[in-house]
């Protein structure tokens, strides 16, 4: 259990500070701000031991979170729980900055109470939370919105409320992708994964069952030996391009009846309203991967330093990958940069120690190239340097992992409305993870 | 952050806060409560406005009720006088319509921390755990749990206690879970709620309900229930297989810990669930959040104590990210070099020589040192890595390198040569104090094979007045006598000089002495000297200890999903297992040290190469057992010290590095204190107790009795493993000096 939770700005000023269990001391805040916030050396890991008390922290851009606790609780949960406070936080006023958390400090409180009691994880879901706490605040509440907090609190599902009416009945599903990679200079790839996320929006009225089906290995290849399809034909077919992915692992929002994914792999539920994760899952095998980074590093003698970079789109030339951004990283000792690239704007940002080149947009099976020169002052140091790796950024429209969505099927038996009736849309957005290339 | 003018400020918010025109005004109202609670936060003292904010809480605004509570469970403990005041609004509130100011009512009331506060709340809470809505409910269950803390030794009323056993059929989850969390708070002292099977079916039943924080709590309070019989121990683990594979770490990492305890004697069940995890746990290890992570990575570790083959295909994903925290990488690293195979090998040293130019000198150097560790197997690949490293020519690196090589060279007699060549051929020397003291420590010991080891030797006399570190003192007179013993010609001159400095100018005490002590050695002879300082070398026909062994799942699946993974503690044991195994190389001079002369101590390797011991496959608790209670002791002895302070896990390793299996011993500090040992030697399989009674108990003095027991029975091979368990004691004993 966690015994209290704080807040610091990156100068170790509390922003909000609760306690839940008298165990923890009110100097508790003091000594994390003295050992961790304001300590020289670089954080040594995170969970820091202070006087028999343990402060699990997390950095979220310049803010600082740490649950305290005195007892031996289990590490995975308290950080998973600080990342659920984040996203509920986010949820309710978007990202989480010094300024948004001063602003909606009176908010932050009311959640910490609802969120927490003595210790104890309570109520974690948005949807749910947002019945208790009310964005203004100021709100009287009516009959019917006291009856739904019963029916959300001791219904069945605790995701999903009765009752709910749109007009229309919509639903959207995103399959978000971040494709991670690390090469060695010679184009070989160490280790490559994508980590993906079907993000559902949906905005359907009463409780409607749903079925989720893509091209998951499994499914395709048993559904392939319960027909009697010929087998030579099917090998054709998986020769010709990528039928069926691979899933290493995947994991599923608390509505997904894992029974029945386990005994015959159908993804059923019933979803919750608004947006919401269905599913994360991860993939190693049969990446596309979307760009592909050769660098040339050459050392000219003592000052001078060549450098080549091209990038090549590996993906279907109808295709347009969007916001590019490769970024080569220049010795410490750099005086000079001269840049000439083919494409896109190519900036050297001495604060910053790399050269940042962007594309706006690029189609595949495209190739372009940057070549820079880089004047190094002397000096006495001996150090080499080290060669951090070139990174990118990207974005593309189609999910590196191969991942494709079947079918999304609505049954609401008790609703006058059929799977046709329902609007459906899918969206598929590859973004770069860590895609780094060593030099 | 007490700041100047708080006074002022608190002067003029309580001013405000009278001012019938802003409290006329709710929003100008609620903005000044508002404030203080940002003082409150900033750690001002606000308590003077206790009256004032009191009065604020009649009102209809739940946010500023809820602004009002805060501030007096802040300060409750204060003004218990005041807080008083605020009981009857808050009771009123508890019977509210609404359920939820009915909640917050009773919520708030519980938190108030100050004497006298049970009476009123006790009966609120009791109606509480009846009401309607389950959101009362929720907060009703964990204010029995405040209550009890607020009087901790008074016993809780058992009718309460009885309702909180029959709430945990409540239909609303969050309310089982809570009921669960305070029946365990109140009952600490007897051991915490009592999970029976009719409690841990339904527990079982209502997991899928539950959200991930209460199942993981859920899963934990589980481990206290021991099925009846297999059938229905099986049923249980099939109704948890789903959770293995959870969306959250932290429920699959319980459900792992609630596997391996259930099915301890089930030693395939535990090796399934260990594969199902695996895939949850390697997710975590790439998860976006650093932190999880990390947290993935530790408990990787903790797996990879039993299975070190399970990961093994996995190797790519421990490979370091380049922004990565540092304390993610010392961990990636560690996995690694568990993981190193044949076909592996190569990919893995390129990329830890790739860290070891890292800017952080730090990870540089545990780069360096985890190459050293694959050394002690693949030593041609890894030597000549570490050779390209010293071209690099940066201190930091160098001097790590050195030391791997010191370390090395022990572990793997093979690569002495090959190392000797490279640290002739190395021009620049350490410039830290651990560098040359492992510098010196190589030339020292293998002088005879470095033809400069002695101009590099003199280079440090000559610059011994600039010399800080006592340490390296010390080290320079070892290496100095060892060298002077091997190539006298050349030594003898510059020995002189050292030993004339460190005895009339040095003036630490403890070099001093070690000087004076070579200097009486050398005294009674070259022969006598050489007799003392030589010490054993590490044999040549040693087989390579690679790794650690497999161990028994049970010893890490109690601290399986709690803090105790995240902590150091497996790095200290590492560092352990070097330090006792270097010992015995300066045991010999150790033994000359005046102060121990009384302890008259064999050699301990004389006495390894009369017997060898080995561990042989392992022995279960049982079969231990019942041969303890078959087989008459044949040996017994007082070893004359008490047992070594170390803690238990080092007296583990160390006695493991003899190859001594300890099965079992009590913990801590305990009286009397037991361990329980086996070994197998030419032949016989011996057992061994160590027995420590009360220091204070008369006749004994707090001394440690050995209890041997053999099969077949074999006297000289007892004499032996007597011999060695005394030096390994007496080694530990030393190292706490």
């Amino acid at each position: 259990m966690i015994g209290g939770l704080f807040i610091y700005n990156h100068k170790g000023e509390v922003l909000i500070s609760r306690v839940y269990r008298d165990d923890i001391g009110r100097n508790a805040v003091d000594a994390f701000r003295v050992n961790v916030i304001h300590a020289r050396q670089q954080v040594r890991s995170p969970v820091t031991n202070i006087a028999r008390t343990s402060f699990f922290h997390v950095k979220r851009s310049n803010i600082w979170l740490a649950a305290v606790t005195k007892q031996n609780v289990n590490a995975a949960m308290v950080f998973e729980f600080l990342y659920k406070m984040c996203d509920v936080m986010t949820a309710y006023f978007g990202k989480i900055s010094e300024e948004n958390i001063k602003n909606n400090f009176v908010l932050i409180y009311e959640l910490l109470d609802e969120i927490l009691d003595f210790g104890y994880p309570q109520n974690s879901e948005t949807g749910a939370l947002k019945t208790f706490i009310t964005q203004q605040g100021i709100k009287s509440q009516t009959k019917e919105e006291q009856s739904q907090i019963t029916s959300q609190v001791t219904g069945q599902i605790g995701w999903r409320r009765e009752g709910i009416k749109y007009r229309r009945n919509e639903l959207f599903l995103d399959v978000l992708e971040s494709v991670n990679l690390l090469m060695s200079p010679q184009g070989q790839v160490l280790s490559a994964h994508v980590s993906g996320r079907v993000v559902m929006k949906s905005y359907l009225s009463g409780m409607p069952e749903c079925k989720f089906g893509m091209n998951d290995k499994i499914v395709i290849d048993k559904q392939g030996k319960g027909g009697t399809t010929d087998d030579t034909a099917k090998s054709e077919l998986g020769g010709s391009g990528k039928q069926s992915i691979a899933i290493d692992d995947c994991t599923f929002h608390q509505c997904v009846r894992l029974s029945k994914f386990d005994s015959e792999r159908s993804i059923s539920f019933i979803p919750p309203d608004g947006e919401y994760e269905l599913m994360r899952y991860r993939t190693t095998k049969d990446i596309i991967l979307p760009f592909r980074v050769i660098p040339l590093v050459r050392e000219v003698g003592r000052t001078k330093l060549e450098v080549k970079v091209v990038i090549k789109s590996n993906f279907k030339p109808s295709l347009l990958a969007q916001k590019i951004e490769v970024r080569i990283p220049t010795p410490l000792n750099t005086s000079g940069v001269q840049v000439i690239c083919m494409k896109g704007k190519a900036k050297y940002k001495a604060s910053e120690n790399a050269i940042v080149w962007k594309i706006k947009r690029m189609a595949g099976m495209k190739e372009s190239q940057i070549s820079a020169e880089i004047e190094l002052l002397p000096t006495n140091d001996k150090k080499k340097w080290a060669r951090p790796p070139i990174s990118m950024n990207f974005e593309v429209p189609f999910a590196p992992s191969g991942l494709k969505v079947r079918y999304l099927k609505v049954f609401e038996p008790k609703l006058n409305y059929s799977d046709h009736d329902v609007i459906k849309w899918v969206r598929y957005i590859g973004r770069s993870g860590i895609y780094e290339t060593r030099c | 952050m007490p700041y100047f003018g708080s006074e002022e400020t608190v002067k003029e918010l309580k001013r405000a806060l009278a001012n019938p025109h802003v409290q006329a005004d709710r929003l100008r109202y609620k903005n000044y409560i508002t404030k203080v609670i940002r003082y409150m936060t900033q750690g001002l003292d606000v308590s003077a406005l206790f009256m004032d904010m009191v009065k604020a809480s009649a009102t209809v605004d739940i946010v500023q009720k809820k602004l009002v509570y805060l501030y007096m469970c802040t300060y409750a403990s204060d003004k218990p006088d005041l807080a008083l005041l605020a009981i009857n609004t808050l009771r009123k509130d508890c019977a509210d319509p609404n359920p939820m100011v009915r909640g917050l009512a009773l919520r708030n009331m519980c938190n108030f921390r100050m004497p006298g506060m049970p009476e009123y709340i006790e009966q609120p809470i009791v109606a509480g755990l009846r009401d309607k809505a389950s959101y009362v409910r929720r907060v009703a269950v964990l204010g029995c749990a405040k209550l009890h803390n607020l009087q901790p030794y008074t016993d809780m009323d058992g009718s309460i206690v009885n309702e909180l056993y029959a709430l945990l059929r409540d239909p609303d989850p969050v309310v089982v879970v809570n009921c669960l969390r305070a029946l365990e708070e109140i009952l600490k002292d007897e051991g915490g709620v009592v999970i029976n099977k009719p409690i841990a079916h339904h527990l079982l039943n209502r997991m899928k309900d539950l959200d991930s924080w209460a199942q993981s709590e859920v899963l934990t309070f589980l481990l206290r229930y021991r099925p009846r019989s297999d059938d229905e121990l099986f049923d249980i683990l099939s109704l948890l297989d789903a959770f293995l594979q959870s969306a959250h770490a932290h429920v699959s990492v319980s459900t792992l810990r609630l596997f391996l305890h259930l099915a301890a004697a089930h030693p395939a069940v535990q090796a399934d669930a260990l594969l199902h995890t695996s895939a949850p746990l390697l997710a975590t290890c790439g998860s976006a959040s650093r932190e999880l992570r990390f947290a993935g990575l530790c408990h990787v570790q903790q797996v990879m104590r039993s299975q070190p083959g399970l990961f093994g295909t996995h190797y790519k994903r421990f490979f370091c990210g380049y922004s990565e925290p540092s304390y993610i990488k010392f961990r990636k690293m560690e996995i690694l070099v568990e993981l190193v195979n044949d076909e592996n090998v190569a990919l893995v040293l390129e990329e830890l020589r790739s860290y070891c130019t890292d800017v952080s000198p730090e990870l540089a150097q545990a780069a360096i040192a985890a190459i050293g560790r694959i050394a002690r197997t693949y030593s041609e690949k890894c030597l000549d890595i570490l050779t390209g490293l010293l071209a690099l020519k940066q201190d930091h690196i160098t001097s790590a390198v050195i030391q791997t090589f010191r370390d090395l060279v022990w572990f793997c007699p093979q690569s002495t040569a090959a190392v000797c060549q490279t640290v002739e051929a190395c021009v620049d020397n350490p410039q830290d104090s651990e560098g040359k003291q492992a510098l010196l420590w190589l030339l020292g010991e293998h002088g005879e094979q470095i033809s400069s080891a002695p101009y590099v030797v003199e280079g440090y006399i000559d610059g011994l007045k600039t010399e800080l570190s006592s340490a390296v003192k010390m080290e320079l007179l070892s290496a100095s006598v060892k060298m002077f013993l091997c190539r006298p010609a050349e030594t003898q001159d510059m020995l002189g000089r050292l030993l004339h400095y460190c005895i009339e100018e040095e003036s630490n005490m403890c070099v001093r002495d070690r000087a004076l002590l070579y200097y009486r050695l050398l005294q009674r002879g070259v022969e006598e000297t050489r007799k003392a300082v030589t010490g054993p070398k590490s044999d040549p026909s040693m087989s390579v200890l690679t790794g650690r062994q497999e161990e028994p799942i049970s010893l890490w699946a109690s601290a399986f999903n709690t803090l105790g993974p995240l902590s150091g503690r497996d790095l200290c044991l590492q560092t352990v297992i070097i330090s006792a195994s270097a010992q015995p190389s300066s045991s010999a001079e150790e033994e000359l040290l005046p102060g121990s002369k009384d302890v008259t101590l064999s050699c301990p390797n004389d006495t390894e190469e009369e017997i060898s011991l080995s561990l042989g496959p392992p022995l279960s608790h049982e079969t231990f057992e019942k041969m303890w209670l078959d087989l008459e002791i044949l040996h017994r002895q007082t070893l004359g010290f008490p047992r070594p302070k170390a803690a238990a896990d080092t007296l583990q390793a160390a006695l493991q590095l003899v190859k001594i299996q300890t099965l079992a011993f009590t913990p801590g500090d305990t009286v009397p204190w037991k361990a329980y040992l086996y070994t197998r030697g030419t032949g016989t399989l011996i057992l061994a107790e160590l027995l420590q009674e009360d220091p204070e108990a008369p006749g004994t003095e707090g001394s440690l009795v050995v209890s041997v027991k053999q099969q077949p029975a074999n006297q000289h091979t007892i004499r032996g493993f007597v011999a060695i368990i005394k030096s390994v004691f007496q080694t530990l004993n030393f190292d706490r000096l």
